[in-house]
């Protein structure tokens, strides 16, 4: 009888621990969401409207309209969306590709060859992973600006170099991914090396084992290697704003890096719907992302290598 | 006849330097056109930005200055700079400390056996993949002075409207609830990491001990999850210093440079006010900050096993 009753009082308090959780991480989450529902709802105003409305918790137009969504798709007059859409969109394949090829050849070499020095190289690699990404920008910039024999310069100086050129873009991609070296030699040393040592034996060269056998192998850590790059690349405002000048060479994030008081100086208001409507053109995308693949991303945050 | 018997000779001595030496071929084929790019687009723009900081020089055109240790001094002597350094260092605290907390606590709920997990992980997750431009433009419209919704909800309760962005304090409460409300959902992923590493056979050995659900949080979870404690700690710590999108957009620095950090300093100094020597000068000291916490941490993992140490990653290295 009265084990009976302990179970009973087990039972609710369990129950009443669950819906506890359930009210504060949904609460939160809905706090967490809350400034995404308000750009999408912001999306239905005309630039008249929104700023003549005195905004409450949910901005509901009283006119709603499709306008904000057909510039997305459309692009206006004063706004070329659709090249800052191809241009992101550019980007992020570009660099992924690269961050994709490099890190996986890069780990394949440090976890399966033997040459001299190799420690050595990859701890040095690693430490270079410490120093903060700031302290290149400015440099980078004069980099640029003096990139022998381009852009009207003679050996160093001169014209104004490779700044506002697609070259910016194209530099970046195809050096190591430190990062990414990192995670698929972890992964490849985790793979035994008979497994090598068989494909050589039914006769498959050096370049069948790496793309039929361990590739294979490799494609989640791969996954979440693209994808953190893609994001981080989509997202990125700082390359194009700060070493290109033209419109046709702005990506989403750097258009409305532009157009944000920020950029403008002072306490000049901006133009909220034009921002808002790019900003969802920028955040949409990196959700579809996300909601397609975050069972690599939840993978590759819990896989980084930790052991209990 | 001589000279055919000397090609042939040749032929296999490279044959034989091609297999003795097969795998450092292959790397240097792999890895000595990375490596050498690199140097170009990365390594040496880092160098290059630690030899300007002694360095004075103002604007694209004159020439550098060599002046030893002289920017140095500025910074510690001039207050735009130390204090700019020690905002990053309490305000990255702050809100690591904060996000990290609030990570750890909804960690632990998304442990328990949940209807709908998934779900709550997601959506805590979704404002990290966020572009921080856009959303910084929302909170912008949430604290605008004349039509910002907080304000409209301050009138219709009968309370004066709060100009925030007059008022020191409230700025960086905005900007640590931008960095937390951004961060929370990474913590509490890698915290769930943690917590479902921890064995589950310590778990059980506490409960036949007789050990409650607190005891069981005190004494096994907490301990379990030390290796992953260090480096979540201190990762979030290196990204927090680093903050400075949120202190662009949201606050501008102001009012009158009291919520400058570190970071920011940076982009003002070189992209405002051409004053690259200074830049770089605050940047080494970052540099030097960053450089000697992470490595603190290897220091720390390095008496577990070194291929279990977890790397850590750099905010702006792509």
């Amino acid at each position: 009888m009265a084990s009976v009753s302990v179970q009973t009082k087990s039972v609710r308090k369990l129950k009443v621990g669950h819906i506890a959780a359930h009210l504060v991480l949904g609460g939160f989450g809905l706090v967490l969401f809350y400034p995404l529902i308000f750009m999408i709802l912001s999306g239905f105003f005309t630039s008249d409207e929104f700023q003549t409305t005195v905004l409450g918790i949910l901005p509901i137009p009283k006119e709603p309209t499709l306008w904000n969504y057909r510039i997305l798709f459309y692009g206006s007059t004063d706004t070329s969306v659709r090249v800052y859409i191809l241009n992101s969109l550019f980007r992020t394949l570009y660099s992924t590709f690269f961050a994709v090829l490099t890190s996986f050849l890069a780990g394949y070499a440090f976890a399966r060859l033997k040459f001299k020095g190799k420690d050595g190289l990859f701890l040095s690699l690693l430490a270079t992973q410490m120093i903060p990404g700031t302290i290149a920008l400015i440099p980078t910039y004069l980099q640029y600006a003096r990139w022998p024999y381009a852009g009207g310069n003679d050996i160093f100086t001169g014209g104004t170099g490779l700044l506002d050129t697609w070259w910016v873009y194209l530099l970046g991609g195809p050096a190591i991914n430190i990062m990414g070296m990192f995670l698929v030699k972890q992964s490849l040393e985790k793979v035994p090396y008979e497994l090598d040592e068989a494909a050589k034996m039914d006769g498959a060269g050096t370049l069948r084992v790496i793309f039929q056998v361990l590739l294979p192998l490799q494609l989640p850590i791969m996954a979440f290697i693209a994808i953190t790059t893609a994001l981080g690349t989509w997202n990125d405002f700082i390359t194009p704003f700060f070493y290109t000048n033209s419109d046709h060479l702005q990506t989403l994030p750097s258009a409305i890096t532009r157009l944000t008081s920020a950029a403008k100086g002072g306490y000049s208001s901006p133009n909220y719907p034009i921002i808002i409507t790019l900003g969802l053109g920028t955040t949409l995308p990196a959700l579809l992302i996300f909601f397609f693949f975050q069972k690599y991303i939840v993978q590759g945050l819990a896989n980084t290598g930790i052991k209990g | 006849m001589e000279r055919a018997v000397s090609a042939r000779v040749k032929q296999t001595k490279l044959k034989r330097f091609l297999v003795r030496h097969r795998d450092a071929l292959i790397a240097t084929a792999i890895l000595g056109p990375m490596i050498f790019w690199w140097m170009i687009v990365s390594g040496f723009p880092t160098l290059f930005g630690f030899v300007l900081g002694f360095f004075d020089w103002v604007g694209i055109q004159a020439h550098p200055k060599f002046i030893w240790f002289d920017n140095y001094v500025r910074f510690f002597h001039d207050p735009l700079y130390y204090n700019a350094l020690l905002r990053s260092i309490w305000m990255g605290a702050l809100v690591s400390g904060v996000t990290l907390l609030a990570g750890f606590g909804a960690a632990l709920l998304m442990n328990m056996p949940l209807f709908g997990k998934g779900i709550y992980r997601s959506v805590w997750y979704i404002p990290a993949v966020t572009s921080t431009v856009a959303t910084t433009q929302i909170f912008n419209i949430f604290l605008d002075p004349t039509n910002g919704v907080i304000n409209n909800i301050l009138k219709s309760m009968g309370h004066q409207p709060i100009i925030w962005q007059f008022s020191v304090p409230w700025s960086v409460f905005w900007i640590v609830v931008y960095s937390v409300w951004k961060g929370v959902g990474g913590a509490a992923l890698i915290w769930l990491a943690g917590l479902q590493s921890v064995d589950v056979t310590l778990y059980e050995a506490a409960e036949i001990d007789g050990a409650n659900r607190r005891q069981k949080l005190r004494y096994v979870t907490i301990p379990g999850l030390k290796p992953i404690a260090t480096y979540i700690v201190i990762t979030s710590l290196i990204g927090a210093i680093q903050i400075y999108e949120q202190v662009m957009f949201i606050t501008g620095g102001g009012p009158y440079s009291q919520t400058e950090v570190l970071v920011f300093r940076i982009y003002r100094d070189a992209f405002w006010d051409f004053n690259l020597g200074m830049a770089g000068t605050s940047s080494l000291i970052m540099a030097v900050i960053v450089f000697v916490a992470t490595a603190a941490y290897y220091r720390r993992t390095t008496k577990s096993d070194r291929s279990d140490t977890i790397p850590i990653k750099m905010k702006g290295r792509k």
